[in-house]
């Protein structure tokens, strides 16, 4: 089995490139579809996510498989990307590195976010879409079941899913749930209508986050926001009312100032009677004065940087995996090519007999005709001769076959017997 | 069932010696499922012997003059009893948290503590079986462990809400509840508890109104009762300051009452053992 992986990642390309490479969801099965018109004999899988687009291409036989620069061309007239640009931007890897590569992404070594858990389903979802695109795929089953199992492995195997490294889902699922119990009951206050702060909510409301209110200087942009999250809006006047009620106040706005200081929060903290009050500043500048924690009691006031330390002590945690990761894939790597090697020869053994069983039957038939009276007993005397006789000539060009597809060579078949034993007696 | 006999108080102090060090070993190790399964196994059998252990020595004294539980022997272990029940359903209600690090040294200091008083003074079966003298054990039992798990919970608060300020809370080994079902729980008590004790002191004063045919009266000077009286002051007093006065709402105020409910307690039964309370002996 031939494969070849053709693309770009975060890695090597910035989010403007990927953008221009990526595809669509629906723009998938009609590329495989022209694929599929140019190289018939081969199998392929697009990967597109937002950090990666991959091109996999399998093939039975070496001749049939694209070049590197045959799919770099594919793409180019795909994408109307000139054909330099993307020559010297994209990755190619071959054989062992391939499935090695297809193995590392799919169980999030590669990813963005090591451990990250969308990588999965994104491989699963483009090869489903592969096999909807051709009717008869076997080496893309075969090849993206390992990488599924694989994925698995690392994940029940060793810990690198384990704690939350982006800020939002640290502040939530982290921070806030050693505070509150519950999040549903709570009045959570969201100031700036922005990424973070829609990444934050979306968090929150997979808690169970109910009374969400957003409030913002452009009006329109809480609305919008608060109108995905089932909320409401406050103007951003009424921004010292609403922290008299609020349990919870996720911070987000672009101020160059501080938008509450410490003397504006005695009266609020009074107005409140002294409840228990998180506040998540996720704003660069702050936009609540870090007094405020150090003199109310009862206010717990984290700033991105504080978040940002766990989300690096987290980090460290899911890199001390890594090894044992690695080494899964590693592991399966070599197996998934001596099952190849295994199957490829396997294959040939059985035409091999085959062929020599068709000789045999043939000349026995042959001389039995030409033999004028034959006992039973003496006819089956022939056969069973004529059957021993092939049996030894084949058994030791067998054994080496089943021999060298033993070995730990990184190769999907075993090439230099095996293609010497296809051309001696002239093999399919 | 001979087997029965032969469950001491050894194999449950063990088991929950064992549960102990578990939890300790949770603070500086990696999470594992073996060590939750010796946990909650241990838990569970140290539980069930301490359960067999209780009800076979109450059996074995029932009909004698001197009733076991009602002794300090068997009213620490009674005691212990109902806060290793509290921790189980502390385990399965917070399964990742480290409660057990601040119940069960309770647990086994009340064990150690029944032991080394003995078995010596009991009370009198009369005094014992009369419905006053029965609300006012299980009263007073019942409001000594919520204190105790009162007191849990403040402590378990104050460390968290401490963590929480000093922003090194992580995602760590060393797990608590939330900070809010804390404060609930911290508040609860303090209310159970008040209620318990003075449910208590009231059946206290009855019974030695009412009197016994075994003639003990306990005279109203003495320290036993106004100790009680205090205790059950403070608790009231404390209950009714954390809903009225609102600054004391702040849930370290009243983790911090909670504490000193607690120490008010141990002082309570201090003088109430060396009074020889509840002794069958008229003071």
């Amino acid at each position: 089995m031939n494969m070849l992986v053709v693309g770009c990642s975060h890695h090597v390309v910035d989010a403007a490139f990927r953008e221009r490479v990526a595809f669509a969801p629906d723009q998938i099965s009609d590329f495989l579809d022209s694929y599929y018109q140019r190289y018939p004999k081969t199998e392929a899988v697009l990967l597109s996510t937002c950090n990666r687009t991959e091109l996999y291409v399998l093939s039975e036989k070496g001749e049939a498989a694209p070049s590197r620069h045959e799919l770099v061309e594919l793409l180019s007239a795909r994408h109307d990307i000139p054909m330099e640009e993307l020559d010297s931007a994209l990755y190619a890897h071959r054989g062992e590195d391939a499935v090695s590569h297809l193995f590392n992404v799919s169980s999030s070594l590669d990813s963005m976010v090591v451990g990250e858990s969308q990588i999965i389903s994104q491989v699963k979802q483009a090869y489903e879409t592969a096999v909807g695109a051709r009717p008869k795929t076997p080496l893309i089953h075969r090849t993206f079941d390992a990488a599924i199992r694989v994925a698995k492995r690392v994940s029940t195997e060793t810990k690198i899913h384990e704690n939350r490294i982006s800020v939002p889902s640290v502040a939530i699922n982290v921070l806030a749930k050693q505070i509150f119990e519950r999040f549903d009951n709570k009045n959570i206050l969201v100031l700036g209508a922005g990424e973070m702060a829609e990444e934050t909510l979306t968090y929150l409301k997979a808690a169970g986050a109910q009374k969400i209110t957003v409030a913002n200087r452009t009006p329109e942009r809480a609305a919008t926001l608060a109108g995905k999250f089932s909320g409401q809006t406050a103007p951003w006047e009424e921004l010292i009312d609403q922290l008299k009620s609020a349990d919870f106040v996720v911070s987000t706005t672009g101020a160059k100032e501080p938008i509450v200081d410490a003397a504006q929060f005695g009266p609020v903290m009074k107005a409140r009677g002294y409840k228990m009050l998180f506040v998540l500043d996720l704003a660069i500048p702050r936009d609540f004065d870090e007094k405020i924690g150090k003199q109310f009691d009862n206010v717990y006031l984290y700033s991105l940087d504080d978040l940002q330390r766990e989300c690096e002590r987290n980090m460290n945690s899911r890199k001390s995996q890594w090894p044992k990761a690695r080494s899964i894939v590693s592991a399966e790597t070599e197996s998934f090519f001596r099952d190849s090697r295994r199957r490829a020869s396997g294959s040939t053994i059985a035409q091999l007999k085959q062929q020599a069983n068709a000789i045999k039957d043939d000349e026995l038939k042959r001389l039995l005709n030409r033999l004028d009276s034959v006992s039973d007993k003496d006819r089956e005397q022939i056969e069973k001769a004529f059957h021993r006789v092939v049996n030894k000539l084949l058994h030791p060009p067998l054994e080496s076959i089943r021999e060298e597809s033993a070995t730990e060579d990184a190769s999907t078949e075993p090439v230099g017997l095996l293609d010497a034993m296809r051309r001696l007696f002239k093999l399919d | 069932m001979n087997w029965l006999a032969k469950i001491s108080i050894t194999c449950f102090a063990a088991s929950y010696l064992v549960v102990l060090v578990v939890e300790l070993l949770r603070v500086w190790m990696h999470r594992s499922t073996v060590r939750s399964t010796i946990k909650v196994g241990f838990a569970i059998a140290g539980f069930f012997a301490h359960t067999v252990f209780l009800a076979y020595q109450t059996n074995l004294t029932f009909d004698q003059s001197g009733l076991w539980l009602g002794s300090w022997f068997g009213w620490s272990l009674a005691g212990a009893w109902l806060l290793a029940a509290a921790y189980l359903w502390l385990v399965w209600q917070k399964f990742n948290s480290n409660v057990g690090l601040f119940i069960l040294p309770i647990v086994l200091g009340l064990i150690g503590w029944g032991t080394w008083i003995g078995n010596e003074t009991q009370f009198t079966a009369v005094r014992e079986k009369s419905i006053w003298g029965m609300v006012h054990g299980i009263s007073l039992l019942v409001g000594t462990v919520v204190v105790a798990l009162g007191f849990v919970f403040g402590v378990m608060y104050l460390i968290h809400a401490r963590r929480l300020k000093s922003k090194s809370v992580s995602s760590g080994q060393f797990r608590l509840p939330s900070l809010e079902w804390l404060h609930v729980n911290t508040e609860r008590s303090l209310i159970v508890s008040a209620c318990c004790l003075g449910l208590g002191l009231l059946s206290g004063i009855a019974l030695n109104l009412t009197g016994t045919s075994d003639g003990i009266k306990i005279p109203w000077v003495n320290p036993v009762i106004w100790s009680s009286a205090a205790l059950f002051g403070w608790l009231l007093f404390s209950c009714v300051g954390s809903k009225l006065y609102q600054p004391s709402r702040s849930g370290r105020k009243v983790a911090m009452l909670v504490l000193f409910s607690f120490l008010f307690l141990v002082i309570e039964l201090g003088i109430a053992w060396i009074f020889g309370h509840g002794t069958g002996v008229s003071p």
